[in-house]
């Protein structure tokens, strides 16, 4: 059985749904229904309207980026890429001197032979 | 690689920045910094939008290379920013339990001359109280109650970003929003005072 904590936040979301817009048919119906019986009813679907509109106009706003952020993220993509070529470069390196000492230490088993 | 979306240009962008190419993906942060940052601002907050901007964009250089196109490029940049400013969120937790008051949770009325509330937004101290009121919605909420009413996704859409069922999007958004209700109502009631807690944690079952 649902508390009635539980039914208070049912009957929160389902005006603030109305409210956006999305209730249609019998549950839309039921929610004007609600608006009608009690003046309460009605500022609550009035608040959530209002904090809508305030969300959606924020919404509209669009800040730019800081150059420091935007410099920051590029800087750290260029380190991190020369990173990538010098570990490359030192594995070739170090690849090719292992071969080389293999080599000469005569430890390749073809060599053995 | 195919990309759904975008124009040529930033299709082919794209696909250099995923093959290591700085050029190209300094040319993706800059197109794309002010999208990121704007997001970062409405789910973590004005104050720590840059940090979480920035933990953005080491993800997407760390992980480029991976993207496949199976979805749209913004579609992924929108995943990413909402999963690192879910993270930097669970660092900084200062939820605490609260109840539904006893009263309806009225708004106190916008401090503007024609009572309008689309410009009552643009009132600095209504959009602190905006941003200070959504520090209390659960964060998971609050993302999907960004993405919905501030960024104006479809419920897909979010499902997609927050990689959850369609449904579990449409609960979050809905309990985005009663929680930011009861959020401002209760900054109303005490006016400029220290927030108290989360408006959901200790009342929503």
């Amino acid at each position: 059985m649902p508390s009635v904590e539980s039914e208070r936040w049912e009957f929160l979301e389902r005006v603030g749904a109305y409210a956006a817009g999305e209730l249609e048919g019998a549950e839309a119906r039921e929610v004007e229904r609600l608006m009608l019986e009690t003046e309460d009813n009605r500022r609550l679907a009035e608040s959530y309207a209002q904090m809508l509109a305030l969300l959606s106009a924020l919404g509209q706003e669009t800040p730019e980026a800081p150059d420091a952020m935007v410099n920051y993220a590029i800087r750290r993509a260029y380190v991190s890429a020369t990173l990538r070529r010098a570990d490359s470069i030192m594995r070739g390196l170090a690849i090719d001197y292992l071969g080389a000492l293999v080599h000469y230490l005569g430890l390749r088993p073809s060599e053995r032979r | 690689m195919s990309i759904p979306g975008g124009s040529a240009e930033d299709r082919n962008l794209i696909v250099r920045a995923s093959r290591g190419d700085v050029e190209a993906f300094s040319r993706v942060v800059r197109d794309r910094s002010g999208f990121v940052y704007r997001v970062a601002q409405r789910i973590v907050g004005p104050d720590k939008a840059q940090d979480a901007s920035q933990e953005v964009w080491v993800r997407v250089w760390q992980r480029i290379q991976d993207f496949r196109g199976e979805s749209a490029f913004s579609t992924w940049l929108y995943k990413i920013t909402v999963n690192a400013c879910l993270d930097a969120r669970r660092k900084d937790q200062r939820r605490e339990a609260r109840e539904l008051p006893e009263e309806p949770p009225y708004l106190p009325e916008a401090p503007t001359s024609d009572n309008d509330p689309e410009s009552s937004a643009l009132n600095r101290e209504r959009r602190e109280e905006i941003f200070e009121s959504l520090e209390y919605v659960r964060e998971d909420h609050r993302a999907a109650l960004v993405l919905r009413h501030m960024e104006g996704l479809s419920y897909e859409e979010i499902a997609e970003v927050m990689d959850v069922p369609t449904g579990t999007a449409k609960g979050w958004v809905s309990r985005g929003r009663a929680s930011m209700l009861v959020a401002l109502f209760e900054k109303g009631k005490k006016g400029k005072g220290t927030p108290g807690g989360d408006a959901e944690a200790g009342g929503r079952p």
